[in-house]
């Protein structure tokens, strides 16, 4: 049996009184995708946070077992500084021994801009594409996806979706939420959120 | 890395930039100018109703008025005036008191053994304390150089004593037989015990009289107050309100920049990112103190540095920072880094940019108010505001910059300030915590 490379065990998630995620196990293993689909607020964001160790569960327990990429739904990045500065200052954060090559090979494989101009300035899609650029820094094998195709263009959708089966081919595992239920064909298996609890995980019971 | 990050998207913000460059520019100017006012003389009336000729005899001395005024008044402006136009100008605060001659003055004073007076009058509140002072002070050296009259006239009778001669006391005139002359008389007197003690008597009493000059300058001045001139440093008002306008300027930059960058950092999401492991909270937390703490250093360097130049070309004494400029710094990035804890804090409680700059707007006021509260005027706000670091980033600034030996003020400010410190940046943690999660 392979042994997986993100681990959830009974991992739940409170805000206060609200429930926005009950306890829920999850494996990701080598090679699979894994989609999340559901209604807005059903817990797919939160879900995928607690596996990248960007929020603190409530109750349960996340193990980690490789590194992993996140992509979080609403682009994440310092608007003041330019793409290069970005991902270069997140390189660094990170370890990466040489924050400058690999800004700029992410700049190219995702034909970000160059010049020196602020982030915020730059256009949705050129945003959304800099938060994807920013989760394959220091190369990880788990990539957690949130809704990572909104507001990207065919030609930009299919460059993320190279970027998940490139990943899955060597081995790595995907996690992506989605609302376009074409996009769960990128999925070997599909899990449906709704009130914080996963309601099913079969594409049969999904698709009919 | 974040520090430098933090100080990039500072410079890249330029409305932001702009106010942090104009703001020590315009607070060093204004406690320059407000330290010009507190050292500028006053302008004060002078009202002569007794119709001062310009040169009075007192005891044989001359007295030129207006130059013994212009000698004396060095800490006020007097200006002759009428009476009615001397109350009209005090009414309307053109003048801060009016000074007034009354009739019969001369009179008074050239008998030499009564007090004559003058009439102080002054507005209420505000600059009428100093003013009193003032004019307390040009009366009691207007005494002093009156006093060598005096006791010249005062002399001038026991001379008569001791000599006799042609004097008038009170207008009236009369002859004086002296002490020398009478021993002359009672030479030719019928020589018996009577006329020996009277002898006698005669004698002591010239001896005594003669020391009579050194006995009356002791008796006018007791104790005389001379001053060294010493290498010490001042305290001045100018002194003072550079202190406060450090303090206010640090605390309030601090704060605002500190809690701004920690909920901007939430606002763009990138504390997420930071927190998968990355940067620690503690990391988190010392990113926005050290913030705090070299923008603050810039920016208090910057007021310190135009207050001097401001000062310098005022002509104002007693504000010259210059030598203590490396230790208010050390101060400067102290109080900045402990009140950039309480802006983390701040910002991390309102969770995104706008609410956050308005609630440090709001906290940074009574702090501020409270560190001007005195000890004696309400306890409790004294004692609340020993527990926040404005109060003591005052002190620590005023030592520094003023006191002749300040290091005892300095290790008990920063002491404080480090307390202080610990405890904000502990909460500071625990929002940023609460924050991220």
């Amino acid at each position: 049996m392979t042994s997986p490379l993100v681990r959830a065990v009974a991992v739940a998630r409170r805000f206060g009184d609200v429930e926005a995620l009950a306890p829920t196990d999850l494996e990701l293993v080598p090679g699979e995708a894994v989609a999340l689909v559901g209604p807005n607020g059903a817990g797919k964001s939160t879900l995928l946070a607690l596996l990248a160790g960007a929020l603190e569960p409530s109750e349960g327990l996340v193990e980690i077992h490789a590194a992993v990429g996140w992509v979080p739904q609403r682009p994440a990045h310092y608007s003041r500084l330019s793409a290069r500065e970005n991902l270069e200052l997140f390189a660094r954060l990170q370890g990466v021994r040489d924050a400058r090559d690999a800004a700029t090979r992410l700049l190219e494989r995702f034909s970000l801009p160059t010049a020196p101009r602020p982030s915020g300035e730059l256009s949705v899609g050129n945003r959304q594409r800099l938060n994807v650029a920013l989760s394959l820094l220091g190369e990880p094998r788990v990539l957690l996806l949130d809704e990572p195709t909104a507001a990207l263009d065919p030609g930009q959708r299919r460059r993320v979706w190279d970027v998940v089966n490139a990943l899955r081919a060597e081995g790595g595992a995907v996690c992506f939420s989605t609302q376009n239920l074409e996009e769960v064909e990128h999925a070997d298996r599909v899990l449906v959120l709704q009130d914080g609890r996963i309601v099913s995980s079969s594409m049969e019971e999904v698709f009919g | 890395m974040l520090l430098r990050k933090d100080l990039t998207v500072l410079r890249r913000s330029p409305l932001l930039l702009g106010a942090l460059l104009a703001y020590p520019i315009v607070i060093a100017l204004l406690v320059g100018l407000v330290a010009g006012y507190a050292s500028a003389k006053p302008r004060v009336a002078f009202v002569d109703e007794e119709g001062l000729p310009p040169v009075v005899s007192v005891g044989g001395h001359r007295f030129h008025i207006q130059n013994v005024i212009d000698a004396v008044a060095k800490e006020v402006t007097l200006v002759r005036l009428s009476p009615r136009e001397a109350g009209r100008q005090l009414a309307s605060g053109k003048v801060v008191a009016t000074i007034t001659v009354p009739p019969g003055f001369l009179d008074e004073l050239g008998t030499t053994v009564k007090s004559p007076h003058l009439v102080l009058r002054t507005v209420s509140g505000g600059l009428a304390p100093r003013v009193t002072q003032q004019v307390q002070s040009l009366v009691y050296q207007l005494n002093r150089k009156l006093q060598a009259g005096f006791i010249a006239a005062n002399l001038e009778y026991v001379r008569l004593i001791l000599h006799g001669g042609d004097a008038s006391f009170i207008g009236r005139k009369f002859e004086v037989l002296g002490l020398d002359h009478m021993e002359q008389q009672l030479d030719a007197l019928p020589q018996n015990q009577r006329v020996a003690k009277i002898r006698t008597f005669v004698r002591i009493a010239r001896l005594a009289l003669a020391q009579t000059g050194r006995a009356l300058h002791a008796t006018a001045n007791p104790i005389e107050l001379t001053q060294p001139k010493t290498k010490g440093r001042t305290w001045v008002l100018s002194a003072q309100v550079q202190s406060y306008g450090i303090a206010l300027t640090v605390t309030f930059l601090a704060l605002l920049l500190a809690a701004g960058a920690v909920a901007a950092e939430h606002d763009e999401g990138t504390i997420g990112r930071l927190r998968r492991g990355l940067v620690s909270l503690g990391q988190l937390v010392w990113s926005k103190v050290a913030l705090a703490a070299v923008v603050g250093l810039a920016l208090g360097a910057a007021i310190a540095l135009v207050f001097g130049v401001v000062v310098e070309a005022g002509g104002v004494s007693g504000g010259e920072p210059w030598p203590r400029l490396p230790l208010l710094l050390v101060g400067v990035a102290l109080a900045a880094g402990v009140v950039g804890a309480a802006g983390t804090m701040l910002g991390a409680l309102a969770r995104e940019a706008r609410t956050a700059s308005l609630l440090a707007v709001l906290v940074v006021l009574p702090v501020v108010f409270l560190g001007l509260v005195p000890r004696g005027a309400l306890p409790v706000a004294y004692w609340v505001s020993e527990f926040l670091p404005f109060a003591h980033a005052v002190k620590w600034f005023g030592a520094a910059l003023y006191d002749t030996s300040p290091w005892r003020t300095v290790g008990i400010e920063t002491a404080w300030l480090l307390g202080i410190g610990a405890v904000l940046g502990a909460l500071a943690r625990l929002s940023v915590r609460r924050l991220a999660t």
